[in-house]
């Protein structure tokens, strides 16, 4: 796995896992393949919430579109990969 | 704290450590949880009245379905499914006090709108919105019902369950100040809905650019003179009588205007008719309404919450949606009560601001 979307995906998985103040669960033992709506309850809001942390940990915007697409932790660690890849 | 007056990019972060604004979101975010449908709940009514949202369309004719344990095994299906706010709507749901019932019973969070000429019993502690379109005598013209205002607050005297809807009518806006006053003088609350035309309606309730104005202006004395009885928010004004309805200015995320299945409304909200059945394609918190003229007070409730990302871009737009929520939240939900206004500017929606 590519080093650097591994850390992204642990940094969103510590942001998830603050946000929600979820339980029994590490950014380490987070399940990057888990579907956030269907298996962990996430809903709107509170993807607004983890996307604007998100903006301000990696300076990129998500848009408001593009939330029925970031079901799982590692689509969203390669939706912020492809945003900074876009903006270099 | 002065909207777009600088082209500062500012953290989520940076906008919630202001004290206030911190404090709001915490406040608000602690109902991030609610996720509401809506359910037809009789197809009769004790009044009616011209321009009303259930006798559109299909929905006033599905049979009526009076079994309670029907209605219950439906609202155990809803709340297994996530639903944990229920609005209790059309045709008046006060002619079926057991189903309200039954519905408190199962999920303990919702709202009732009614025309307030029944009184619900205390045990269902939903918040109850009480119809009311201008004095008691346009009521007579328009709703075909005497003492309407005078009934409504006899029935809610000291019911801390009641808020009055007035529903602006480009024939009622100067009415609004003495409804308003009376609410006032008996320590009753008050909040502000806009007529939005059902489709295919072209008469005169329909608002204008004219009466949208003055509306606006109307609304914001009212709000500026009685701040403890007037449950709205500048920004609630800004958003309720723009030219632009919801839809075109915050994308709405009900079902009907909205494809995804994926997340929030689009995915949850749910309207049933009294069958008990749904159909995602007429799927709307007020179905049957022109969604081009749409500034439906239970609608804004639910479109500009939702968009919580795109006003997060500095203090003061934020502070808007802040105040918007906080808002929604004293109307809706039983027991919360609203703080003052953090925004008092007339501020416009984000994506109109000139960068």
């Amino acid at each position: 796995m590519n080093t650097d979307i591994s850390q992204t995906i642990t940094r969103i998985a510590e942001i998830i896992i603050n946000e929600l103040k979820l339980e029994d669960v590490t950014p380490e033992t987070f399940d990057a393949d888990l579907d956030l709506i269907d298996e962990v309850g996430v809903d709107s809001m509170d993807l607004a919430t983890i996307a604007l942390v998100l903006r301000d940990e990696y300076g990129i915007r998500i848009d408001e579109d593009d939330y029925p697409k970031l079901t799982t932790i590692r689509i969203i660690a390669e939706y912020i990969d492809n945003k900074l890849k876009s903006d270099d | 704290m002065d909207q777009g007056a600088t082209n500062r990019v500012y953290k989520f972060s940076e906008i919630i450590a202001d004290p206030a604004i911190g404090a709001c979101w915490q406040k608000v975010r602690k109902y991030f949880f609610l996720r509401e449908s809506t359910y037809d709940m009789s197809n009769r009514c004790n009044i009616r009245c011209e321009g009303c949202y259930y006798f559109n369309g299909e929905k006033q004719f599905a049979k009526e379905n009076l079994n309670v344990s029907d209605w219950k095994h439906l609202m155990e299906g809803e709340k297994e499914r996530g639903i944990t706010f229920v609005v209790l709507a059309g045709a008046e749901p006060s002619l079926v006090p057991q189903l309200c019932q039954t519905c408190y019973d199962v999920i303990p969070l919702g709202c009732i709108a009614s025309n307030g000429l029944n009184v619900l019993p205390r045990e269902i502690d939903y918040r109850i919105h009480i119809s009311v379109w201008g004095n008691d005598q346009t009521s007579l013209e328009i709703r075909k019902a005497k003492d309407m205002l005078a009934r409504q607050m006899v029935n809610y005297q000291d019911d801390p369950r009641a808020v009055w809807v007035y529903t602006f009518t480009p024939v009622n806006i100067d009415q609004a100040r003495e409804v308003t006053e009376l609410l006032a003088a008996n320590g009753q609350q008050i909040t502000f809905n806009m007529f939005s035309s059902p489709v295919g309606y072209s008469g005169h309730l329909r608002h204008t650019p004219e009466t949208l104005a003055h509306t606006r202006a109307t609304m914001s004395e009212l709000l500026a003179e009685f701040p403890q009885t007037v449950l709205f928010s500048p920004y609630n004004i800004v958003a309720h009588t723009h030219t632009r309805g919801l839809h075109d200015l915050f994308s709405c995320s009900y079902p009907r205007m909205n494809p995804s299945t994926a997340i929030g409304l689009g995915r949850s909200f749910r309207q049933y008719r009294t069958d008990l059945q749904w159909d995602r394609a007429a799927a709307c918190c007020v179905p049957d309404t022109d969604c081009d003229d749409c500034r439906h007070y239970a609608a804004g409730s639910a479109v500009v919450t939702a968009r919580m990302y795109r006003h997060a871009t500095d203090p003061t737009t934020f502070s808007a949606w802040l105040d918007y929520v906080d808002t929604y939240l004293a109307v809706w939900v039983r027991g919360y009560e609203k703080s003052a206004p953090l925004c008092k500017q007339l501020i416009e929606p984000p994506d109109l601001v000139e960068s």
